[in-house]
């Protein structure tokens, strides 16, 4: 069964288009990375799939059922994110408790062990969280539901590197012991691609690629040496990304579908082959920077808004 | 084993490496049964997909076989299968690299024979 379908999904915010006709399906039981840069439209679709916000146009299903306005999804669905807001008149411990009552798959040890192995206080109120333990506080709230969807945005804003390591083990550990449908959107993808199944790529409100993160780590390779050993056929090749080091030598990040025949040309000239990072590949897939100078543009007199 | 996450080889080839040296050096002997996906997904930090590939392409070449619900276990003669695999495609690729090496300085192949005696000799010592 697919846990999440949607088709030609769009969102409109008065004139602005936040979703451009995203269509895609995630099987249930997956872990799912959504990678894009601000404004994307990242939370945008996420808030739809959890029925927060109504689309505009186009389908979108969660296990079967439209999200917006919908019991069954809300009681199956979770959205963390790290503008969550709780009755300020709650401890820490009473949200727990709340939680405990409204998710009917809650792990209430779970959410207790968390809560005190991250130093938690019970009689702790939300809003004087700093950032950080209030990103954790929500975290812990996102995995003790065990919602058959459960959704991270932008889940580790805040957290130092200890506690998000501590976050990708604990989301790992629950979702082999108990798999459910998980979308968490991320701006550290190194950090998590290890953990991730698949990965969607959105950029300005369409989506680039839904592909495995296997697939996603190989997608691109840099390709570096003196340019006159750069074979012609390399010039069919998708290009992603180029830059000159010194008069003689270049730097390409090229589309990683070369056959084994032209790897062994490129080899047996002195051409370097590089593998390109995931999170790599989608900053030079989605940068501004495409074939241009990026932000050094704004510094070199390339860019010129026309104020004094 | 530590994990390279960020070279080009795929993370299921890794796995895949680590259990077929487990097998070599008798951590896993015949008829015994590996690790699970969700096993290896705790013990290496990685989705539980990704560990499943790499028992797949083990069973793929007989060196681990089915067991419908309980789970993959050490083929006959899986040794002899990994060391028939290294020959053919790890040894031979860096024989290839080296002969490639050897053109670029122009040695011959009496010279090559010789370095790599040489080396023999060095490793029995």
């Amino acid at each position: 069964m697919k846990a999440v379908q949607t088709k030609e999904l769009i969102k409109k915010y008065g004139r602005r288009t936040a979703l451009n006709g995203v269509s895609f399906s995630i099987e249930e039981n997956t872990i799912t990375g959504l990678a894009g840069r601000n404004g994307a439209g990242k939370t945008t679709l996420l808030k739809i799939l959890t029925g927060l916000l109504k689309e505009s146009d186009g389908k979108v299903e969660v296990y079967g059922n439209r999200p917006f306005n919908n019991l069954q999804v809300s009681a199956n669905s979770i959205y963390i994110d790290d503008q969550m807001n709780f009755p300020t008149s709650l401890t820490l411990k009473e949200i727990l408790e709340e939680g405990r009552r409204f998710y009917h798959n809650w792990d209430h040890t779970l959410a207790m062990n968390l809560f005190d192995y991250f130093g938690f206080h019970p009689k702790g109120r939300h809003n004087e969280l700093s950032k950080g333990k209030e990103s954790t506080f929500n975290m812990i709230i996102g995995l003790a539901s065990r919602s058959a969807l459960t959704i991270f945005d932008e889940p580790t804003t805040g957290m130092d590197a200890a506690v998000r390591k501590d976050f990708y083990r604990a989301l790992l550990k629950d979702y082999l012991a108990y798999p459910r449908t998980i979308l968490l959107s991320t701006h550290h993808l190194e950090e998590v691609e290890d953990i991730l199944e698949d990965i969607l790529l959105m950029d300005k409100g369409n989506l680039l690629m839904h592909t495995s993160m296997e697939d996603m780590k190989s997608y691109a390779v840099a390709v570096s040496g003196r340019k006159e050993w750069m074979p012609e056929w390399m010039e069919d090749k998708h290009l992603l990304y180029k830059e000159e080091s010194g008069p003689y030598e270049q730097t390409v990040i090229l589309q990683n579908n070369f056959t084994s025949e032209e790897k062994e040309e490129l080899k047996r000239k002195g051409v370097q082959l590089s593998p390109v990072s995931a999170s790599d590949a989608f900053v030079y897939m989605t940068g501004e920077a495409n074939g241009k100078g990026g932000v050094d543009d704004v510094f070199s007199g390339r860019i010129d808004s026309g104020s004094d | 084993m530590i994990l390279d996450t960020n070279g080009m080889k795929p993370i299921y080839i890794q796995i895949a490496e680590w259990m077929e040296s487990e097998i070599m050096n008798g951590g896993l002997n015949v008829d015994e049964k590996v690790y699970s996906q969700y096993k290896l997904a705790e013990m290496y930090n990685i989705n539980p997909a990704t560990a499943a590939k790499g028992l797949t392409k083990l069973a793929e070449e007989g060196i681990l076989y089915d067991k419908r619900g309980i789970g993959k276990f050490v083929a006959e003669g899986a040794k002899q299968m990994i060391i028939e695999k290294r020959k053919n495609q790890t040894l031979k690729q860096l024989i290839d690299d080296v002969v490639t090496e050897a053109g670029y300085l122009q040695l011959s192949e009496d010279e090559v024979i010789e370095l790599i005696r040489n080396s023999w000799k060095g490793r029995a010592e």
